[in-house]
């Protein structure tokens, strides 16, 4: 099966040529509708990766990218208007952001910037979004209160909701389970789970179980390196690296 | 502290020799009470001792120059070589300097704060740009006065007129709009751009849509406080487009007009026998505008903080 993510001799530097690289001649494919994990510990450059997937790095300033991201096969690099890259990759940040707006407002923003006005379909999309993001049911009563007095958890879904909003192809979550309690966590995993029959997930976490239990392939990066990646199963039963099975042990990190 | 004798020179090498605290060591009792009143006293001395100019100034002038405020003082012309009559044309002037300055130095200067905080790559044609702002923003006004006569009256054949004496207030004002609009960009957290870009939106879409409805407020703040600092400002538009005395009011922005600021200047030291209250009266309405612009933008203020949103 053709990939649907690959990422090949991935280099990344903030500042000048002489900055240590965040990520240094990383190189990894995803393959399609599955759930990819990426663990590892602060700073060991898994967000700078997230961003070079919807290409938000080029927004960071003095940041430099060398190497190639293929979706299906076509270098993101060459994709015009960078929007469409975005539209196709959803994210979720770590910190839930309610956009200051209402709670329909900021699930109806995405589709609104990519033109669409006609009421009923909007509505439709905010519906279908909050409901996928399990949150419907707790707000479908007040959608016009403002998405940023929302609580931490149910923010963080909103978020969630935000990022289907515009059909992603491919949904990257950034440690989303940071803000949010275990009771929302769980009820995240089992939406991943269910959104994975249509469309391809990155699950970057600091919850080594978390990979464990959701991811079918997680990758393990450690000090902007990839150490190894592959099966979820063999990674945390018999890894080739010694740091690897130290780190899913809980020896470090 | 008597029972542990230190070296001055053993405690600078070796650290912190025992018994010695890194911080000063709090007194204790009465003296901390006596310590605590005499610093909140001396505090509260220098409050008050800024609020006093204050409110001298505006009582000095309400004494002095209320007699002369009358319907006539604000509708009619001077009259009598200016010793008499009203400042009427002073008024229309200042109105008129004030809003063609602020008609370039607005529009100019937030959309460059714009370019500059939203926009602009961290390069060194970024970093001059924003040191010759800086430096810009440091030039007295009188030297904008003689750039002005250089650059407008003179080089660009504007003549003494509103147009010349407009564009050198605007030039005056336009690095403090470009460092306070900046300021209320920067006041919109960058996760709510990101948010926006993750989901597509472009970088003017995001600035139109999330950054700017949420820090007009701020914008305008910076904005309107300017309008006040050039309906004052006397130097620059001394030999640009002030005029000492006119009988008429200005038709066009291509006129000289008068200016609060400058007859004020005038009647008060340039005019022999001019009565007392006369200058008062001016300045006090001069004051007047100025204030009234400053509660206008305490209402605008309040009106869009009680809207803000996070």
């Amino acid at each position: 099966m053709n990939p649907k993510i690959s990422v090949e001799s991935l280099t990344v530097r903030y500042g000048g040529r002489d900055q240590p690289p965040a990520l240094k001649d990383v190189s990894f494919t995803v393959a399609p509708f599955t759930i990819f994990g990426v663990i590892g510990p602060a700073g060991s450059g898994k967000t700078t990766m997230l961003r070079c997937l919807n290409r938000t790095l080029e927004n960071v300033r003095s940041s430099r990218m060398e190497g190639v991201v293929r979706i299906d096969g076509a270098d993101t690099a060459a994709i015009r208007p960078v929007s469409e890259v975005r539209r196709r990759v959803g994210m979720v940040a770590p910190l839930p952001v309610g956009l200051p707006m209402s709670i329909y407002d900021n699930v109806a923003f995405a589709p609104r910037m990519a033109g669409i006005t006609d009421r009923a379909t909007l509505d439709q999309k905010v519906q279908t979004c909050l409901q996928q993001a399990a949150l419907w049911d707790e707000v479908k009563d007040r959608l016009d209160q403002l998405g940023t007095k929302l609580s931490g958890g149910q923010q963080q879904r909103l978020t969630i909701a935000r990022a289907l909003s515009h059909d992603p192809e491919i949904l990257c979550l950034d440690e989303f389970s940071i803000a949010v309690d275990p009771v929302t966590t769980m009820r995240i995993e089992d939406v991943l789970l269910e959104l994975k029959a249509r469309m391809t997930i990155i699950l970057v976490t600091n919850l080594v179980q978390q990979a464990r239990r959701l991811a079918s392939t997680t990758a393990f990066l450690l000090n902007s390196e990839l150490v190894e990646v592959g099966p979820t199963d063999r990674l945390f039963s018999e890894a080739t690296d010694q740091r690897t099975s130290d780190y899913v042990r809980g020896v470090f990190g | 502290m008597s029972g542990t004798p230190v070296g001055a020179g053993a405690g600078a090498g070796a650290g912190l020799p025992g018994g010695q605290s890194l911080f000063a060591q709090a007194p204790e009792g009465a003296a901390a009470e006596r310590e605590q009143s005499a610093v909140r006293g001396v505090l509260l001395i220098m409050t008050v001792l800024m609020v006093l100019p204050v409110l001298s100034i505006i009582s000095l002038l309400l004494i002095k120059g209320l007699p002369a405020i009358s319907l006539e003082f604000l509708t009619q012309f001077p009259e009598s070589g200016m010793t008499a009559g009203g400042i009427f044309p002073a008024i229309v002037g200042t109105l008129w300097l004030v809003g063609v300055s602020l008609m370039v130095s607005a529009p100019v200067g937030i959309l460059a704060a714009i370019y500059l905080n939203e926009y602009a790559p961290d390069n060194w044609l970024t970093r001059i740009i924003q040191l010759a702002i800086v430096n810009l923003a440091g030039v007295p006004s009188i030297v904008h006065a003689l750039f002005g006569v250089g650059a407008f009256v003179i080089f660009m054949k504007m003549d003494t007129s509103i147009l010349a004496a407009s564009l050198t207030l605007a030039i005056m004002t336009l690095p403090v709009i470009i460092a306070s609009t900046r300021e209320a960009l920067s006041s919109v957290p960058m996760s709510f751009r990101e948010a926006c870009w993750n989901v597509g939106a472009s970088r003017w879409q995001t600035i139109w849509h999330v950054v700017l409805p949420n820090s007009i407020s701020g914008i305008l703040t910076g904005v309107i406080l300017q309008v006040s600092r050039a309906a004052g400002e006397t130097a620059p538009i001394i030999f640009t487009g002030a005029a000492f005395y006119l009988p008429y009011l200005p038709a066009s922005v291509y006129d000289p007009c008068m200016a609060l600021s400058m007859h004020l200047f005038v009647v008060s030291t340039q005019v022999p026998n001019v009565p007392e209250e006369l200058p008062y009266g001016t300045a006090l309405v001069l004051l007047g505008l100025v204030l009234c612009v400053n509660a206008a933008t305490i209402v605008i203020r309040s009106r869009l903080r009680n809207r803000r949103k996070w």
